[in-house]
């Protein structure tokens, strides 16, 4: 025995939870000396509480949670002056979409009868739609995302804007729980989400919404969750943190591989994990979610500086925020590579180093995205709420 | 903690009453509540299944109480973040099979969890406690937004004086007595006046179009 301490770890039922479900299940955690307990929590706060203050070792976590706080957002409805939390790794790329209703799809296309054939699809003729509404007067368009710190909102948002719809004010943005997503566009309550794999492709099941755009159009490999220590935990348990990334990292392979694909399916299905239909789970798991491949794992900074230049764009963060000096406190490449390099040869050094400056693919509209000039991007955009 | 408490919070409540939000599917918690805050007058204590944003701004609840557990809560978290002008102090139950995690948060200063199981002659306390440290922490957030708004304001001030001083020769003293001044004739404060200034130096100079 390794004399590691048990590890309690959470997660939020999404299928890019996949990591720490398979590391757990496939028994690569006990074979790093660790005794892993997963728990299934019901929002994004509780895990991050939890674990800023002990209850959880570690979580799944939405990559822009983690970085709010060291760079003095608002955020945290009872942390006020919690522990610093950090990403030693990142859990996955792409996996989130954008999904309208059926009834908003009919009006989409009545609007533009091309809009929803072009890739990516634009929200141009949604700005129609937009605009006939207020014209009649009728209520704005409710959208929803998972938490005001996610890859979800700032995806929203940006795709949006794009197309010059202001979502602070031309729709009403609210925010769903991701499992409850589902339910709130059946009951009528939302005309939209972005939200994470499986639960897009659940509306579409059920014939409730249409996906218009996933992550891997919006942004290809762009960021999506990572795993979310304290900075304090970090530094307590080294070792342990290494065993666990060096698990994490073996699982994000397995998951990776086509050849296990039926077996994660099944796996994620369980009602404990994800819960749903192993069909709704297969789609993004084709050629979306990357967990592992071209070095994903890596908590690349540029991801991080991009997810703080659209909370000064949104005025969630302030405009003379040092956004180098939080994107290097929260997320932790070094940590990543110890971990990594101290795996042997299991991992391809190219995984390892995957973040050479200059090699990530541009989103799919707007101006390029610099990660040197962080600050002067987030306030280039025509629409934006970016504060002094 | 105790020394910063706001002495006036029970007496407040009792005063004006209270409006109590409880988000809990199941209306023992909110039961407890009501019992736990008899004495006060008026009181409404209101019990949803699930937070809804329309009801919550109509009712206008002085405090919410919810499961920590609870999915609503990054709803309820979000609006914090949008309504800044308008928040609410948020009281978390925790479920007594997460043992330690209340003793973990207040240590770590959230006093707003609190374990579930408590007797209805605690309720009253936990939620004065909480409101009282809220009102303390909107009062040193906006006492740090007027820090920083009254810095900027000087920054500006002295900039719009050094451009009086050169632009119109004057020295330090009458440059800040003209824009005293042109404060005092429209009737706006130094800082606006400092502000309008510059900016429209900048038109001038051909800084913005």
């Amino acid at each position: 025995m390794s004399g590691l301490a048990d590890l309690k770890l959470g997660f939020i039922p999404l299928t890019d939870c996949a990591p720490l479900v398979v590391a757990k299940s496939m028994g690569f955690f006990a074979e790093e000396g660790l005794d892993v307990s997963l728990s299934r929590e019901a929002s994004w706060a509780t895990i991050r509480d939890k674990v800023a203050v002990g209850a959880l070792d570690g979580a799944h976590m939405l990559a822009p949670m983690a970085l709010a706080a060291a760079a003095g957002a608002s955020g945290g409805l009872t942390l006020d002056v919690g522990p610093s939390l950090i990403a030693p790794m990142a859990l996955n790329r792409n996996g989130s979409a954008i999904t309208v209703s059926k009834a908003l799809a009919e009006a989409i296309r009545a609007a533009d009868p091309q809009a929803m054939a072009e890739q990516p699809v634009s929200a141009r003729a949604l700005a129609k739609v937009i605009g006939e509404r207020a014209g009649q007067g009728a209520a704005p368009l409710t959208f929803a995302v998972v938490f005001p710190y996610s890859m979800h909102n700032y995806e929203l948002r940006y795709w949006l804007a794009q197309a010059g719809i202001d979502p602070d004010h031309d729709v009403r943005l609210v925010v769903t729980p991701p499992p409850r997503m589902v339910e709130q566009m059946r009951a009528g309550e939302i005309d939209g989400f972005c939200v994470g794999a499986p639960w897009n492709a659940v509306a579409e099941r059920e014939g409730l919404g249409e996906i218009v755009i996933t992550a891997s159009t919006f942004w290809p490999g762009g960021p999506d969750k990572v795993f979310g220590v304290t900075e304090a935990w970090a530094h307590h348990y080294p070792d342990e943190l290494r065993a666990a990334l060096r698990a994490l990292i073996r699982a994000s392979a397995w998951a990776d591989d086509a050849v296990n694909r039926e077996d994660l399916i099944a796996l994620l299905a369980r009602p404990e994990h994800v819960g749903v239909a192993p069909e709704a789970l297969a789609r993004a798991l084709t050629d979306e979610i990357v967990f592992h491949r071209d070095g994903a794992g890596v908590p690349r900074r540029e991801h991080a500086l991009w997810f703080l230049s659209q909370m000064v764009r949104w005025g969630q963060v302030s405009a003379g925020a040092d956004l180098e000096a939080a994107a290097d406190a929260v997320y932790r490449p070094d940590m990543f590579r110890a971990a990594a390099l101290s795996a042997g040869p299991m991992l391809d050094p190219a995984q390892v180093f995957a973040d050479a400056p200059g090699d990530l693919a541009p989103l799919f509209a707007g101006p390029a995205f610099d990660s040197d000039r962080a600050g002067p991007y987030a306030t280039a955009f025509s629409i934006g709420r970016a504060r002094a | 903690m105790a020394a910063k408490r706001s002495p006036g919070a029970s007496m407040v409540l009792r005063a004006l009453g209270m409006r109590v939000l409880v988000i809990d599917p199941d209306p023992a918690r909110a039961a407890l509540v009501a019992e736990g805050l008899e004495g006060v007058h008026p009181l409404e204590v209101r019990r949803s299944a699930r937070f809804d944003e329309r009801e919550a701004v109509e009712f206008a609840p002085d405090v919410v109480v919810i499961a920590a557990e609870s999915p609503d809560r990054d709803t309820l978290e979000s609006l914090r973040e949008a309504s800044q002008s308008n928040p609410r102090p948020v009281v978390m139950f925790v479920d007594r099979s997460e043992p330690g995690l209340a003793e973990q948060a207040v240590r770590a200063g959230v006093a707003a969890y609190v374990v579930d199981g408590l007797a209805p002659a605690r309720v009253r306390p936990i939620l004065d406690v909480a409101m009282s440290r809220f009102a303390l922490t909107q009062q040193l957030r906006g006492d740090l937004a007027k820090v920083k708004a009254d810095l900027e304001a000087r920054k500006t001030v002295e900039r719009a004086k050094g451009l009086l001083m050169k632009e119109r020769g004057l020295d330090e003293d009458g440059a800040y007595r003209l824009l005293r001044k042109l404060a005092m004739d429209r009737g706006k404060p130094i800082g606006a006046v400092a502000a309008d200034l510059l900016a429209f130096a900048g038109v001038l100079k051909g800084d913005a179009s």
